[in-house]
């Protein structure tokens, strides 16, 4: 009796914790897991796992690699924390779609534009787009298009089918989008939903990619 | 009047849960800028030993830093350490080729009214503006952005000529998870992430996750008190061996198994298996600068036999039991214990330790006081212990 308790005791750290039964659910969401075989796992945390003996091991071992969020969910609104958890592969998704779309503006120089409530999100949104156009290989500017105020006035009170063409119309017409460039622009068109659309406007044409 | 200025004041309070609420949060957000701009500094440190090793110019070229940026939710005191790192850093390096010029124009908001109209804008958005405040020309104004997405920290960062077409001239994204290390590199001997690892990774095999501890502690009893009190055992000294492991090279929990020994010529021996399971309680990782503090809990089994060993029976010694004792049978007994008790590590190499125990089966014993009382659980002895780990 006092040898099976002696090691119960002795194994009781290889029990790991993991998101389940044994882990509150609000705890659990903070964390992203995913199941690596062995190999996968000492490269990913090399030192963390212990390596197949050099003639194999009794039982099959795979390892699932949980990592916490930065952020713990709440800190900040939920919208904005579904848009900026994924950033990297929307952009990334967005620069290729747009590069694949147009083959023929290639050689044009990118702007980039972000619609969003946030101003701190339309930010980050519009650096990594940046980013991401970079790296699609595309010639990209920090410059913005600009509208008259009564431009604003006027596009402001449209419906976004409506909004998005005229305002891109007004800025090949004003000089602000000049030929040769091409504007990709990221929006959200409903406060609720968490999809970035984008559409490009180029030579004061307006196409919705996604 | 006075009602109306109460009730007046009253509605622009802060509601008290509100407040309580924000409060919470803001310690929430300090807790993490304070885990995080390791990270976010490791991050720095990758980009500017990147940009040592190919630099975008050939030559130092006049950098503004236009812009740092941190995750959002996240406070200012944070832009403000990776600014200050971001700088004492590119300074460290000037293999880097940036040089970090000051710009107040560039990063000031400023205004341009024309024929056109008015345009209020950064310096850096407005280069045409800039040209006429006196910024010479051919200067580049370095962006960086610090986002957390889900389990990873990014680190964008770009280039952008301050001419009027503002071209972007070099653009890169870096990311680190919540699983990474921090690096800790110097800041004037970078290293590769590689590199740096590998380092880390010799630090750790150099104290892997199993531990042979060699341990000598003495345990003393309590006196008995009171009418009928019995003798108490004299202290007993152990020798121990055994091995921990730890799952990880955190050791956050370790457990231990350990066999030991106690001799005192004439007097006593004994033999005893032990199993600990201990839990950090100093950190969430072993410090490799500063001792470690555990918590532990243990369960022994003990056989010691020799006449100083009497005393471990429920009754108390008679004379004719000790001269019986000592002249025919040896006194022998079996027992199990239960342990609590701290230990403080250092390096995870040299051990101190206090406990108490408690021994269910000499509960009603009368050669055994009581050092303190936990509920039902009495702690007959007291323990010290020194241990060192191969």
């Amino acid at each position: 009796m006092n040898l099976t308790l002696l090691l119960a005791i002795w194994a009781s750290p290889f029990i790991r914790p993991q998101p389940g039964s044994w882990r509150d659910p609000d705890e659990a969401a903070n964390y992203t897991c995913t199941r690596l075989s062995l190999e996968e796992a000492e490269r990913a945390r090399p030192g963390a796992v212990r390596p197949r003996g050099p003639r194999g091991d009794l039982y099959d071992r795979d390892v699932m690699l949980c990592q916490e969020r930065i952020l713990p969910l709440g800190l900040r609104l939920d919208g904005d924390e579904a848009v900026l958890s994924s950033l990297e592969s929307r952009v990334t998704e967005l620069a290729g779609a747009a590069r694949g779309y147009r083959p023929d503006l290639l050689g044009a120089t990118w702007l980039v534009e972000v619609f969003y409530p946030s101003p701190a999100v339309s930010a980050k949104i519009s650096f990594a787009a940046k980013n991401a156009l970079m790296a699609e290989g595309l010639r990209v500017s920090d410059r913005a298009p600009t509208l008259a105020a009564g431009d604003v006035q006027v596009i402001t009170r449209m419906p976004p089918e409506d909004a998005y063409p005229t305002a891109c119309r007004r800025y090949a017409d004003n000089g602000s989008l000049r030929a040769g460039e091409v504007l990709l622009a990221v929006v959200q068109l409903d406060r609720l939903e968490t999809t970035l659309h984008a559409g490009l406007c180029a030579a004061g044409s307006w196409t919705w990619l996604r | 009047m006075m009602s109306w200025l109460l009730g007046l004041s009253l509605a622009f309070a802060a509601d008290p849960a509100e407040e309580a609420q924000r409060i919470e949060l803001e310690r929430a957000r300090a807790q993490v800028a304070d885990q995080v701009h390791l990270a976010a500094f490791d991050l720095i440190d990758e980009l500017v030993y990147q940009l040592r090793e190919e630099p975008i110019f050939a030559q130092p070229t006049p950098v503004v830093l236009a812009g740092v940026s941190v995750p959002v939710g996240l406070g200012t005191g944070m832009q403000a350490l990776l600014e200050n790192h971001l700088a004492g850093v590119l300074i460290a390096n000037p293999e880097a080729n940036l040089q970090l010029v000051h710009c107040p124009q560039c990063t000031a908001v400023v205004v341009r009214s024309s024929a056109k109209g008015t345009v209020v804008s950064r310096g850096v958005d407005d280069p045409a503006l800039l040209a006429e405040l006196g910024v010479e020309a051919g200067r580049h104004a370095l962006f960086i952005d610090v986002e957390a997405e889900g389990a990873f920290l990014v680190l964008r960062a770009r280039l952008t000529e301050l001419s009027p077409s503002l071209p972007i001239v070099w653009s890169h994204t870096l990311s680190s998870s919540t699983s990474s290390p921090a690096l800790l590199r110097d800041s004037t001997a970078l290293k590769s992430a590689e590199e740096a690892r590998a380092e880390y990774l010799n630090l750790l095999n150099g104290q892997g996750s199993v531990v042979i501890p060699a341990r000598v502690s003495v345990r003393t009893y309590a006196l008995p008190e009171g009418d009928n009190a019995g003798t108490a055992p004299p202290p007993f000294i152990w020798l121990q061996a055994g091995v921990e492991l730890s799952p990880t090279v955190a050791r956050r929990w370790t457990s231990g198994m350990t066999l030991g020994y106690a001799l005192i010529p004439e007097a006593y021996q004994g033999l005893m298996a032990q199993a600990r399971l201990s839990r950090l309680v100093s950190g969430q990782a072993r410090s490799l600068t500063h001792p470690d503090l555990y918590l532990f809990g243990g369960l022994s089994l003990s056989t010691v036999w020799g006449p100083a060993t009497a005393s471990f029976r429920n009754q108390a010694l008679t004379l004719d039991e000790i001269l019986t004792d000592t002249a025919l049978d040896e006194p022998r007994a079996t027992f199990g214990a239960l342990q609590l008790g701290a230990e403080v590590r250092l390096g995870n190499r040299v051990g101190f330790g206090v406990f108490l125990e408690t021994m269910p089966q000499f509960k009603t014993s009368r050669n055994f006081g009581r050092y303190a009382t936990l509920g039902p659980v009495e702690a007959h002895a007291f323990g010290a212990e020194v241990a060192l780990c191969f």
